[in-house]
Order: C-alpha cells, then sequence, then structure tokens
C-alpha cells in the first residue's frame, strides 16, 4: 500500500517538472526568436550606414571627422553584433551591444544634425529615403527590442518563481539579459530633422 | 507632466465590457426564440375560435424555441460565412489599392514601413498595406478574420497631415483589431443581427400572403381552414414583432461591442507603441476638422463599423446608442487625461500639421510652435519610447 504511494507521487511530480520544464522551453524559444529579429534589424542598420556615408560625402565634405566617427560606430556595433550571434541572452554581451549601439545612434544624431547646415543635401532625395529608412530601421530595432524584453521578462518571471525555478535549476536554464539601450535620450532627442 | 494611461487596466476592463454584451447577444437570442416558441405553443391550442390556455404544453414551447434559436443561428451562420475572411479582398471593395516595398512615394514608403514596424512590436505577419488614394479624409480600417489573412487601409489625407508618430499610432491601431480578432467578432454579431432581420421579414412575408388570401375568402372562413390561417397569423405576427425588437435590439449590442472594441484597440495601440501621445495627437487633429474624418466610397456605410474613426461625417441620431465609435473626445481624454478641448492647439487647429514634402518648399515657415503638447515632427529618429 505505501509503495502505491509513493509511486503515486514520484508520477505526479515527474509529470509536474515535464509540464514547467516544457512551459521554460516555449518561453526561451520565443525570447530566443524575438532576439533574431533584433539581430536582423541592426545588420539592416548597419548595412544602411555605408550608403548614407557615401552620399553625406558628396554635400558635405568637410565633415570628415563626423563621418569617421559614425563608420567607427557602426564597426564597433557590427563586431559585438556578430559575437553575440554566438551568445544570444548573455547579459554581458548583450550589455555591450546596448552601449555600442546607442554610441552609433548619438554620432547618427550628430550627422543628421549636421545636414541642417546643407540644403542641397536635404533635399537630396536619396537621402530623404535613406534617412526615412534609418529611421524605421531603428524604430524597428526599438520595438523588437521591446518585444524582446516582453518576452525575456516572461521567461525571468517563471524561471525565477517557486515551484518553476526548482526546474529551472536542475534543468540549466539561465536568466535572460534585458536589451537596455545606453544613452536612449540621445538617440531619440538627437537628429531633430524637420520638414517644417 | 506625469503620464497615467495605464492600458493595461484599459484592457481588461474592454474585455469584461465585451464579454458581458456578448452574453447580452445569446441572452437575447434566447428570448427571441424562447418567444416565439411559446407564442407558438399557444397557437397550436386553438378550437374554434378560441384559445385554450390550459392545453398549453411547455414542451412544445421549449421544443419549438430551441427551433427557433436554431434557425437564428444556422442563418447568422450562413452570413457569416459568405463575408469569407480576406482581407485584401474587403481592402479592395473600399477603394483600396495595395503598395509594396519598391514604392518611390516617399509618403507611401513611410506607411509601408510604420506597417512593418508594427508587424515587429505585435510579433504577427506583416498584412497587406492598402492606400485609399481617393479618401482626403484621415481614417483607416483593417480587414481579414485572422492575422495571416488581414489587411490594413490608410486613406491618402492620413499619410499626408499626420505626423510619423501619428501615422504609427493609426496603423497600431488598426493591428490591435487584428490582433483583438475584432473583425471575426464584428462579422459574427452582425450575421446574428440578419438572422433576427430574417424572422422579421418571414413575418412580415406571411402577414402580407394573408391579408392577400383573407381579402380573397371574405375573411368568413370557418373550421380547418379557419384554424390553419388564424395559427398562421399568430405564428406570423409573433415573428414579425419578435424578429424586428430583436433586430433593433441586436443593433443596439453591435454598436455597444463596437465601441467597446474601440476603446481596447486604442489601449492595445499603445501597448505596442508605448506612446499614447501619437495616437491621442491623430485622434485631435480628426477633431480639428469639420469632416476629418470622413470617407466618400460608396460602401462605406456598410463598413462604417470597420473605420478608425467616425466615417460618415455626421453624429448619430438616436443620442449616440447607434454609434459604432465612441465619441473622439472620450477617446482622447481616455488616452490623454490632461486633454481640455477649450485650449489643445491639435484640437484646436492651430498646431503645424505634416505637410505633404512636395509642397512644404513652397510654405512660408511656420508661426512658432505652441509649447502645450503638439508631437515633435523627427522624422530621422522617433523612438516608440515616446
Amino acid at each position: 500500500m505505501e509503495i502505491w504511494i509513493i509511486v503515486g507521487i514520484v508520477a505526479v511530480l515527474a509529470v509536474v517538472f515535464v509540464v514547467i520544464y516544457n512551459r521554460l522551453v516555449r518561453l526561451r524559444n520565443g525570447y530566443r526568436n524575438a532576439f533574431s529579429q533584433i539581430d536582423v534589424q541592426m545588420k539592416r542598420r548597419h548595412d544602411l550606414i555605408p550608403n548614407l556615408v557615401e552620399t553625406v560625402k558628396g554635400y558635405a565634405k568637410h565633415e570628415r571627422e563626423t563621418l569617421e566617427a559614425v563608420i567607427a560606430a557602426r564597426n564597433q556595433a557590427e563586431k559585438i553584433r556578430e559575437k553575440l550571434a554566438g551568445a544570444v541572452g548573455d547579459a554581458h554581451t548583450m550589455a555591450q551591444l546596448g552601449q555600442a549601439e546607442g554610441m552609433l545612434g548619438s554620432v547618427l544624431g550628430r550627422l543628421f544634425a549636421l545636414s541642417e547646415a546643407y540644403p542641397d543635401l536635404k533635399a537630396n532625395e536619396n537621402f530623404q529615403q535613406l534617412q526615412e529608412e534609418l529611421t524605421s530601421t531603428e524604430n524597428r530595432v526599438a520595438y523588437a527590442r521591446q518585444a524582446y524584453n516582453d518576452a525575456a521578462m516572461t521567461f525571468n518571471n517563471v524561471a525565477q518563481t517557486i515551484p518553476s525555478n526548482i526546474v529551472a535549476g536542475l534543468a540549466g536554464f539561465k536568466s535572460a539579459g534585458m536589451v537596455e539601450f545606453e544613452d536612449r535620450e540621445a538617440i531619440v532627442e538627437a537628429p531633430k530633422v524637420s520638414f517644417g | 507632466m506625469e503620464r497615467v494611461f495605464d492600458f493595461r487596466a484599459q484592457q481588461s476592463a474592454s474585455r469584461r465590457g465585451t464579454a458581458l454584451l456578448v452574453l447580452l447577444f445569446a441572452a437575447l437570442t434566447a428570448v427571441v426564440g424562447g418567444a416565439i416558441g411559446g407564442a407558438v405553443a399557444i397557437a397550436f391550442t386553438y378550437r374554434r375560435d378560441e384559445i385554450r390556455i390550459d392545453e398549453y404544453e411547455p414542451s412544445t414551447a421549449i421544443v419549438l424555441g430551441l427551433l427557433a434559436c436554431g434557425v437564428i443561428i444556422a442563418i447568422a451562420w450562413m452570413r457569416f460565412a459568405s463575408f469569407g475572411g480576406e482581407g485584401t479582398r474587403v481592402a479592395r471593395t473600399l477603394g483600396g489599392e495595395e503598395i509594396h516595398e519598391t514604392t518611390t512615394d516617399l509618403d507611401e514608403k513611410r506607411y509601408f514601413n510604420i506597417v512593418e514596424e508594427m508587424a515587429i512590436a505585435s510579433a504577427m505577419p506583416r498584412p497587406a498595406a492598402f492606400v485609399m488614394r481617393g479618401e482626403d479624409g484621415i481614417n483607416a480600417f483593417a480587414a481579414g478574420s485572422d492575422p495571416e489573412r488581414a489587411a490594413v487601409a490608410v486613406t491618402r489625407g492620413a499619410l499626408t497631415r499626420l505626423s510619423r508618430e501619428e501615422l504609427t499610432g493609426v496603423v497600431a491601431h488598426e493591428f490591435s483589431h487584428i490582433a483583438n480578432r475584432d473583425s471575426r467578432l464584428n462579422m459574427r454579431l452582425m450575421g446574428m443581427v440578419f438572422g433576427l432581420m430574417a424572422l422579421w421579414v418571414a413575418g412580415r412575408t406571411m402577414l402580407q400572403a394573408f391579408r392577400f388570401t383573407g381579402r380573397r375568402s371574405g375573411g368568413r372562413s370557418r373550421g380547418n381552414g379557419g384554424k390553419a390561417i388564424a395559427i398562421v397569423m399568430i405564428v406570423a405576427v409573433t415573428l414579425a414583432v419578435f424578429g424586428f425588437l430583436g433586430m433593433m435590439a441586436g443593433r443596439l449590442l453591435q454598436s455597444a461591442v463596437s465601441r467597446r472594441r474601440e476603446y481596447l484597440a486604442d489601449a492595445t495601440a499603445v501597448q505596442l507603441t508605448r506612446d499614447p501621445v501619437g495616437l491621442s495627437a491623430a485622434l485631435k487633429r480628426i477633431g480639428s476638422e469639420s469632416h476629418g474624418s470622413r470617407v466618400v466610397n460608396a460602401h462605406a456605410v456598410e463598413a462604417r463599423h470597420m473605420y478608425f474613426a467616425n466615417a460618415s461625417g455626421s453624429i448619430s441620431s438616436f443620442g449616440g446608442v447607434l454609434a459604432t465609435h465612441p465619441p473622439l473626445i472620450r477617446r482622447i481624454t481616455a488616452l490623454d487625461p490632461q486633454f481640455d478641448p477649450a485650449t489643445d492647439p491639435i484640437w484646436l487647429g492651430m498646431a503645424p500639421r505634416h505637410e505633404d514634402k512636395a509642397d512644404a518648399g513652397a510654405e512660408p515657415p511656420q508661426e512658432t510652435e505652441p509649447t502645450a503638447g503638439p508631437p515633435r515632427e523627427t522624422t530621422a529618429s522617433a523612438g516608440p519610447w515616446g
């Protein structure tokens, strides 16, 4: 009789374990998938920048310093992006990436502010299109980041609360890092380009 | 200024409201079906010019009542199935033209990009993007029964007259309708209203036929023929009366559900953009013009519940109970509790408007920008953080 009670308890525990484990895996897939969106959009952003620099160069030859700063920030961010591709959710690299993207955002902001001084550049259709593409890509990164952070938070809430934290600990689930962009104000505020 | 907008509370309140209204709809169907069943069962007790209530059989009433409910639901379902769930078809019917990534028009490209952005924010597949080129008002709609077959459309007026943040708010609102499956809910409710209307039409047709036969036979028949006519007449009157009352009540409920879903879509839009300012500014801009959201397409009346804002440009004469959208001021206040129609620069039409870039060069420089509230006209980096 007693043996059956023990067997029953073990069976119930096993079922609970499996259910929680599967839930954790689903949530982890969710945030990993959301992260791949951030990655796609950052790549897109990085790919647009050389075009932008080429276009600006034709009109604003004297701004070499700024252009070089943009290229440098872009290359740095691209390097970290590639590094992170192998370690999704790693909090430390994630923070680095956030910093690099914030840096890129602020030098880009400087570049757009500077374009105010060149009416021919501002009127250039190619420049306008690139500006729209970069605006959109930056928003896409931000929205993808928002979707990722929501997914990561849901995962963390499950992985850190009782009883699922026991399963997470036994099965070796690690908490997911949030993507926080440093210097966020600069990204939002700096490129105040108006069509008014 | 503190932002007090709580989209999660708004969402759960809207969902609760909708659930209650859907329950009322089910109750309405049951009442109409039950009333018809009861009346017909009473009609069956008719013998020699009198109705004998004491011979009335409740089981007959229940069976007939269930039958009536079944007929309403069957008609509703057939009607619902006939709509189909293809959003692109609806968008074309309402005068939309699909735009693609390759568009060279800067305004359309911006709109296309915003649709892409919202697809990422909502983790849904990107719906087909349509523009209603013949429409100068500011309006938009979403169609399609599920995210895989959805389409969003905006008017040309919305493209040229809204800033990037404002247009993002409008597109996010339409995405919310898709995410909340509002289009499907609305089609189902329309089907139910149609089912109730079918009872009314059937009863009315029977009454007209009866008047015709009654006149021919002189109205003085006795025996079995008279009994049959009396039963048919009672059935016809019951169908006409309860069908009509049911249809009117159904319309009221459908409009109430539609208004609830508008609040829910506004709240979900803020969840997607995390920026209540853009959406409320778009609503204020609609309010600042007398026909701000009017749509001229001939099919707009049928589809009025689908639009972003009131498409007819006129206020409902029944004190708003049949209106598909809540009053603009209420929607704005839900997003921006500090909103004051007497001083708000956008609402009063004093805030600079986003002009079509083609004429931007010809425009004189804008007067000093009012400091209170108008969205920044940043085009280079408008983050969703607000």
